[in-house]
């Protein structure tokens, strides 16, 4: 079992859903990126996405191509991210994924690049610019090394494409919960929910859903139908407006609300 | 014939794009394979490229080019095509495609603004809703084109996100498609982009290359020895090439732009400089740090200026079907300045790349080479820009 894995099941017991926080490595700088990730863990994150910067990164929103430009000017890249995780590994004890898109993977070498996760206490990898049918090397290198791709899923996939994703999957599911990229939306789509539960009646691993999420209403509508709720530019917008003190509390506040 | 079913030439190319657009990429194959064999659709865009863009474009005998360069030299004159260029091939042949697909809204990226153009007018005819993103530094040096664009009832996007550029434009208009799909089709502009724009835009491109073989083997009574063509994204060149790829003793060759030269940072030259990755939701060439960030290019000629190029191209390079070569700014400068001499000819500075390049290499050719130089557009569009460039303004 991987460390996410694991992670899902202990709240399951504990009957509770996973609060999934993303953070841009690097922004606003490298060591106050970390200093909000620990205090983020301290307040009841129980997974937590660190975003490798990208110059292009076509699913995101303004919000995290704003933070991932700016960590880029601030000198991060791949390298830095890696001492990044590897301070973190000593620091926090829940497990952290890389997101990123799969340019900057490739050019580093998948299997190095895998090699340097595992040392630096990577739990997975989430990539969205890389589809299930070109992911089966790097699932190949992960799986070997007790690791996780996570694989997304949305509420315009076909129902035939969404049996051979499912097979395959692990970890969890990323099921983004509108058409669009990341960035707070107010509410959620209609046909959101009835897609999830169809979703959970065909899943066995944990489904969690990310891409508009910045409310509590939001998050009360949609935690019967998943097992964990991922949150990024809603946070990130906060470190920007240097109200790092709102986040604390909205991670209380959400966490509370994941208590089944 | 390529592309194989998961959009791959050789290992460039595929679909690496973001689930969500998955099934829109799907449906446009499908679409595109079923509507683009019909006859309504064949009849209508046969038609309107006849009788409204003005094709086929002539292959002129350049004598006086010839005669300067000591071989037989030809331009396919895509620069007489309505709006200009070769753009306007492949725009009605989306904005027509998008349409019989029940979409009411296209969406286009532009540089310097000639698809953009293109898109507009094609959108204009069809009556479609369009819209067009531009990096906030084009807005800004082409004026000329927003204005036409705003004339031909489009609405421009100015993009202030990362170098404000084309690739920046790119990143905007699918960031648009991945929210908007139900309604709007992308309409990309280059034989680049997630499986099947590489193709889609090719076929579209390819009536360039087979109106040249019909009307050289009229002229000529042969193929020729040489296709020569400027590569940015790669459209016009690869509408060139594709129809003659099975004619072994037809040579490929395409003029990326050196900029300031391959010894500096600031050019465009993806396939001689650039290495393997993903950029565009396509395997293929992308100028890249060495952590796989993108960089940012230089160019004269505003066409040519993206740090990408299409994965049929870097097929092209890696089995050897093509040669390419770079040519910097300067050369690109002389190119535009013999062709309006000589032959009262204006190009755009993306071909005049690959004039230039055969004036500095015409000891590589024969007497009685065949040479084919796709004139992509007119230079009316760069006239100002090298005015200013040259002092003259």
């Amino acid at each position: 079992m991987t460390k996410i894995e694991k992670k899902f099941k202990e709240l399951e017991k504990k009957k509770e859903k996973a609060l999934i926080l993303y953070f841009t490595a690097g922004f606003p700088s490298f060591y106050e990126s970390i200093e909000i990730i620990k205090k983020s863990v301290e307040k009841g994150a129980d997974i937590i996405e660190i975003g490798v910067p990208f110059s292009d990164p076509i699913a995101d929103g303004p919000i995290i191509q704003y933070t991932s430009s700016k960590a880029l000017e601030n000198g991060i890249n791949t390298d830095e991210c890696f001492k990044l995780a590897k301070i973190l590994k000593n620091e926090i004890n829940i497990p952290y994924l890389f997101m990123t898109y799969f340019n900057p993977v490739y050019r580093y070498g998948i299997t190095r690049f895998v090699e340097r996760c595992v040392e630096c206490g990577v739990s997975g990898l989430i990539i969205p610019d890389l589809p299930f049918e070109e992911s089966y090397e790097i699932r190949k290198i992960l799986k070997e090394r007790n690791m996780n791709l996570i694989n997304f899923l949305t509420p315009f996939t076909s129902e035939k494409r969404m049996r051979k994703i499912i097979r395959n999957a692990k970890g969890f599911i990323y099921f983004i919960s509108i058409a669009g990229v990341t960035g707070p939306r107010k509410d959620l789509e209609e046909d959101t929910l009835t897609i999830l539960k169809k979703i959970k009646s065909m899943v066995k691993i944990p489904v969690a859903a990310g891409f508009g999420i910045s409310n509590v209403n939001q998050i009360n509508k949609i935690k019967k139908y998943v097992d964990g709720i991922i949150i990024g530019s809603f946070i990130l917008q906060k470190i920007i407006d240097k109200k790092i003190e709102e986040i604390e509390e909205l991670i209380v506040e959400f966490k509370k609300e994941l208590k089944v | 014939m390529l592309p194989d079913r998961k959009g791959k030439f050789g290992i460039f190319g595929g679909r690496f794009a973001p689930e969500t657009l998955i099934g829109p990429l799907e449906e446009l194959e499908k679409e595109y394979k079923r509507i683009s064999k019909t006859k309504e659709f064949k009849r209508e865009l046969n038609y309107l490229l006849k009788e409204y863009a003005g094709r086929p474009t002539s292959l002129y005998f350049a004598k006086n080019f010839s005669e300067y360069l000591g071989f037989k030299v030809y331009l396919k004159r895509e620069d007489l095509a309505f709006t200009g260029a070769h753009k306007i091939n492949n725009t009605l042949g989306q904005v027509l495609l998008a349409k019989m697909m029940g979409k009411t809204r296209v969406i286009a990226e532009t540089g310097a603004g000639q698809h953009g153009v293109a898109t507009a007018t094609a959108s204009a005819l069809l009556n479609m809703e369009c819209v067009v993103y531009m990096g906030e530094i084009d807005v800004e040096r082409q004026k000329l084109n927003v204005y036409r664009m705003k004339l031909l009832g489009a609405q421009i996007i100015s993009v202030t996100s990362g170098s404000r550029t084309l690739k920046d434009a790119i990143n905007e208009a699918m960031r648009d498609w991945i929210t908007n799909f139900k309604t709007t089709h992308y309409v990309i502009g280059s034989v680049v982009g997630p499986h099947p724009y590489p193709m889609i835009v090719r076929d579209f491109q390819s009536i360039i290359g087979k109106e040249t073989k019909k009307q050289i083997i009229k002229k000529e009574g042969r193929l020729p020895d040489y296709l020569v063509a400027c590569v940015g994204g790669g459209s016009n060149s690869l509408g060139l090439f594709y129809p003659f790829y099975n004619n072994r003793d037809v040579k490929f060759i395409g003029i990326e732009a050196g900029g300031y030269g391959l010894e500096t940072e600031k050019h465009a030259s993806t396939l001689l400089k650039g290495e393997k990755g993903v950029l565009h939701g396509s395997f293929s060439y992308v100028l890249q740090d060495n952590y796989g960030q993108i960089k940012i290019t230089h160019s004269i000629s505003a066409g040519l200026d993206y740090p990408g190029v299409g994965p049929e191209h870097a097929f092209y390079k890696d089995t050897k079907r093509a040669d390419y070569f770079a040519v910097n700014d300067e050369i690109a400068l002389k190119g535009f300045h013999i062709l309006s001499e000589i032959e009262g000819i204006i190009p755009a500075l993306e071909p005049a790349h690959a004039i230039g390049w055969l004036v500095e290499n015409k000891e590589k050719f024969r007497k009685d080479d065949i040479v084919v130089v796709c004139l992509s557009g007119r230079g009316d569009k760069d006239v100002m820009e090298v005015a200013k460039i040259e002092g003259e303004l």
